[in-house]
């Protein structure tokens, strides 16, 4: 009988054979796809918007934190002492300073070194000459260990201090602003994750509609779940796939539009700032992420389908 | 050596209506039998059950010494690959081609796919199809469709065939093409079962005959005891 025959067949036929069978059902699906070109466009369009959503979002939270990580590597804060305060004062404070265990480096920035810089960024260097003596106070140039906010609200008390300059609540704010972007992107995900699910799950339950004597008959042949479902996943997993193809193109195409007014704007402000898109790395787990929605949501239809049709005593 | 033992079985469907009552029988590795009766006499249950499309409510149905009660799960389409099945009205897929049908057992089987189109090159020759393995079956007539449908099942060699009503449908010389095909299959070894209202061609054949009526098991005839 042909069960025993295939049951002595070596290891390695069966494994072809077991191959032969994904390939066979990968193609076939891919075909019912390309042969349905407009409803396969409509369904994957639909996918494809819902993934591009919360995959803009994270893009533009990931430009906002490649921004934010340039703030906070630039953690050093200054302190404009009053005008009274000499040179030598200010350099026996940069020593008492750097003697602090929360310090990690105290420059001195001299009246004359300030001025040489302001002329070097600044148009109103001719205006400054206008006024005969340098108005500029020496600068202590502090780079923290940590954070710097208890540093900052020590030389706040200082009585020769006039302004400390420091960005650390701002970093602070910007930072709640990240985390609240975050998490939105994390519900935006699962929320239009499950609207993908959903889609995939709804168009392989049509499917399945459409071929309900071919699975009577291949579960009359004998045919497990397993091999009535496999087609159905493959289904899934090409809609996930190009669905999630299409997403990145269309935030790609929506980051360069924002990108061509972006960067005149930015440029005003003399920032070197471009928007960047997602990497190697981010476009594959993109791609796979779709694909595996796909599939998931292949899985469940036809789950149940099966679920359906099988007698209860079964 | 029985391949098929049914023992007090009976069928009970919700009403309650007894579609079979403590039928008992055997069935030989080889044999060619008929099961006929009137519509509703049983004789579909009776193939559903070995078929395991329905189970029994009562009694015991044994296929080569497995009591099919005890078959679940995954089990129910392995043991469904051991019996092909030949309907009335064919049951093959419309939008693929003959080769295509006839290949299903074996591609669900996981049979390598060199092998497939030998053995189905092989089958469709003995149902003289062989020109027409590229044609849909929807370009073929009823004939050549039911001979798909015994291609589809002779081609994994099941241990039992199960065929309801197989000549149905077609005319005098064509029916006899059909049970010359399903008793050349029994010759091989398997054993077949045929369901059929058809008293002529059941004489014709000279075989052993189950007569159901109401769900009972009325006669067992032996071949020959038939007259001729």
């Amino acid at each position: 009988m042909s069960t025993m025959r295939t049951n002595n067949s070596s290891f390695g036929a069966r494994l072809g054979a077991w191959r032969d069978q994904h390939v066979y059902s990968l193609l076939s699906s891919l075909g019912r796809i390309v042969s349905k070109p407009f409803s396969t466009l409509m369904i994957v369009g639909v996918m494809a918007i819902a993934m591009a959503l919360p995959l803009a979002l994270g893009m533009v939270l990931w430009n906002v934190q490649r921004v934010s990580g340039t703030v906070q590597a630039a953690r050093e804060m200054s302190v404009f002492l009053k005008p009274e305060v000499t040179l030598e004062q200010a350099k026996v404070l940069a020593k008492k300073l750097e003697q602090r265990g929360d310090v990690e480096k105290v420059t001195v920035i001299s009246p004359d070194e300030g001025l040489a810089e302001f002329r070097k960024l600044s148009d109103l260097a001719q205006s400054v000459d206008l006024l005969g003596s340098n108005p500029l106070p020496s600068v202590l140039k502090i780079r923290p260990k940590d954070d710097g906010m208890a540093l900052a609200t020590a030389l706040q008390q200082w009585p020769q201090a006039d302004v400390v300059q420091h960005d650390g609540q701002w970093r602070q704010r910007l930072n709640a602003w990240l985390s609240l972007g975050e998490r939105m992107l994390k519900i935006l995900s699962i929320l239009f994750g499950i609207g993908v699910l959903l889609v995939v799950g709804n168009t392989v339950r049509l499917d399945i509609g459409t071929r309900r004597e071919e699975i009577a008959v291949m579960q009359q042949l004998g045919a497990t779940d397993g091999f009535i479902r496999r087609p159905f996943l493959y289904l899934g997993f090409w809609y996930g796939l190009a669905a999630g193809a299409l997403a990145l193109g269309l935030s790609l195409f929506a980051g360069l539009a924002l990108d061509e007014r972006l960067r005149p704007l930015l440029a005003s402000y003399d920032s070197r700032f471009a928007l960047h898109g997602p990497d190697l790395m981010m476009v594959l787990a993109l791609l796979a992420s779709s694909a595996i929605l796909g599939w998931m949501g292949a899985w469940l239809a036809s789950g149940h389908h099966l679920r359906q049709t099988r007698p209860t005593d079964l | 050596m029985p391949v098929l033992r049914f023992d007090g079985v009976s069928k009970t469907y919700a009403g309650p209506h007894n579609a079979l009552s403590d039928i008992s029988f055997t069935v030989n590795a080889g044999e060619m039998l008929f099961v006929t009766g009137h519509s509703g006499a049983g004789k579909s249950t009776l193939l559903k059950l070995i078929h395991l499309s329905e189970r029994a409510t009562r009694g015991t149905v044994l296929v080569n010494d497995k009591n099919l009660a005890k078959v679940r799960g995954r089990q129910v389409a392995l043991h469904r690959r051991q019996v092909g099945v030949v309907h009335q009205d064919h049951h093959l897929l419309m939008d693929r081609s003959v080769f295509d049908n006839v290949a299903l057992p074996l591609l669900i089987e996981g049979v390598p796919s060199k092998e497939i189109g030998k053995r189905v090159r092989l089958t469709l020759e003995k149902v003289s199809l062989a020109s027409k393995e590229k044609t849909r079956p929807s370009e073929l007539s009823s004939g050549e469709q039911q001979r798909i449908g015994i291609a589809r099942a002779l081609i994994a060699q099941p241990l039992l065939l199960l065929a309801d009503e197989p000549t149905g449908n077609l005319d005098p010389s064509l029916a006899a093409e059909i049970m010359g095909l399903l008793a050349s299959l029994s010759a091989q070894g398997s054993s077949v079962i045929i369901a059929s209202h058809d008293l002529a061609l059941v004489k014709r054949m000279r075989k052993r005959v189950l007569v159901l009526s109401q769900g009972k098991l009325m006669d067992d005839i032996a071949p020959e005891e038939l007259a001729p």
